[in-house]
């Protein structure tokens, strides 16, 4: 399963003007449902939240993963963002996080968003991977960079 | 040696298509007035896997394993009911583990003469095709494997079958 069939230049955000855990959310929240992909942006983000309180999406290496199953989706959905300034995720690894993904699924897809999770799981555990992911200065060049590895 | 086929097992994932993939296992079956065991399994590897990665915590793995569980019974169920419309003696096994093995470990276990599975999706990489498990299991199936393509002549076969 590749990143790239759900993430695509446009659901990326460059320079999230947020500076906070919950408002980077509702930034990549917001683009999703105006490109049609979330239909009750409301219920998302507060599925999304609530999974922040069970523990920490942020796994550490300055990467973020918030993510829920719920019916306010259509399929699986993916939104990037990448916050210059940094934002405190209350990451395993005390650092803030720059990067953000965004994923949420519609609970009659659960299995595509497990495999699509994992396959990201292991991108990420790639230091090469890392390092080519955190220099991509485009929405383009990101894209690039999972295609490159996905290869 | 046995003669004749006894056993058909159809593997299925939780996708729409895997409807598709049963319709024909079920057609397959009553033409060939066979068995059909119906295989679902939880894919434990991949929420470990995600738990190991700090991607998911416990109680969080926990609930997404019960929804995987309750949407393989309810897949299950609707297969049963097709199988028993079409007059199919049919068994549906609800499993947990690494998705490749249990299905060859089953298929092994009830000598399955044949095995029905999905179409498998496009791989563009070697990654892909590593990770596979239905490429794991076309490779190391010990009978013959049918794989389900084109689901309108699927629902054509489908209709056709006689009812019971």
């Amino acid at each position: 399963m590749k990143f790239t069939d759900f993430l695509t230049k446009e659901s990326c955000i460059m320079d999230l003007k947020a500076a906070g855990k919950e408002t980077a959310i509702r930034e990549l929240a917001d683009m999703l449902t105006q490109q049609g992909r979330v239909q009750d942006e409301e219920d998302f983000i507060k599925h999304v939240l609530e999974r922040e309180m069970l523990g920490s999406t942020g796994i550490g290496n300055r990467v973020a993963i918030p993510h829920c199953p719920t019916q306010s989706v259509r399929g699986v959905v993916v939104a990037f963002g990448r916050s210059k300034q940094g934002i405190d995720f209350q990451s395993s690894d005390g650092c803030e996080v720059n990067h953000i993904f965004l994923m949420g699924t519609n609970p009659q897809d659960l299995n595509v968003y497990l495999k699509l999770l994992a396959t990201l799981s292991r991108l990420l555990n790639d230091r090469v991977f890392r390092q080519d992911f955190a220099s991509a200065a485009t929405a383009d060049d990101l894209i690039a960079v999972f295609k490159k590895h996905e290869k | 040696m046995r003669m004749g086929l006894h056993t058909i097992v159809v593997s299925i994932a939780g996708s729409a298509a895997s409807l598709v993939t049963a319709k024909y296992a079920v057609a397959l079956a009553k033409l060939l007035s066979v068995k059909l065991v119906a295989l679902y399994v939880v894919d434990k590897k991949v929420l470990q896997d995600l738990l190991k990665s700090r991607i998911f915590v416990d109680v969080e793995a926990r609930v997404y394993e019960r929804d995987l569980e309750q949407q393989g019974a309810g897949i299950l169920e609707r297969i049963a009911k097709m199988a028993q419309e079409k007059g199919v003696a049919f068994e549906g096994m609800l499993m947990k583990g690494v998705v490749s093995d249990e299905v060859l470990n089953k298929v092994q276990e009830l000598r399955a003469d044949l095995l029905v599975m999905g179409e498998l999706k496009e791989m563009t990489s070697r990654t892909e095709v590593f990770y596979d498990e239905g490429e794991r299991i076309l490779r190391r199936c010990p009978c013959p494997v049918v794989m389900v393509k084109n689901p309108a002549m699927v629902e054509a076969l489908y209709k056709e079958t006689a009812q019971q």
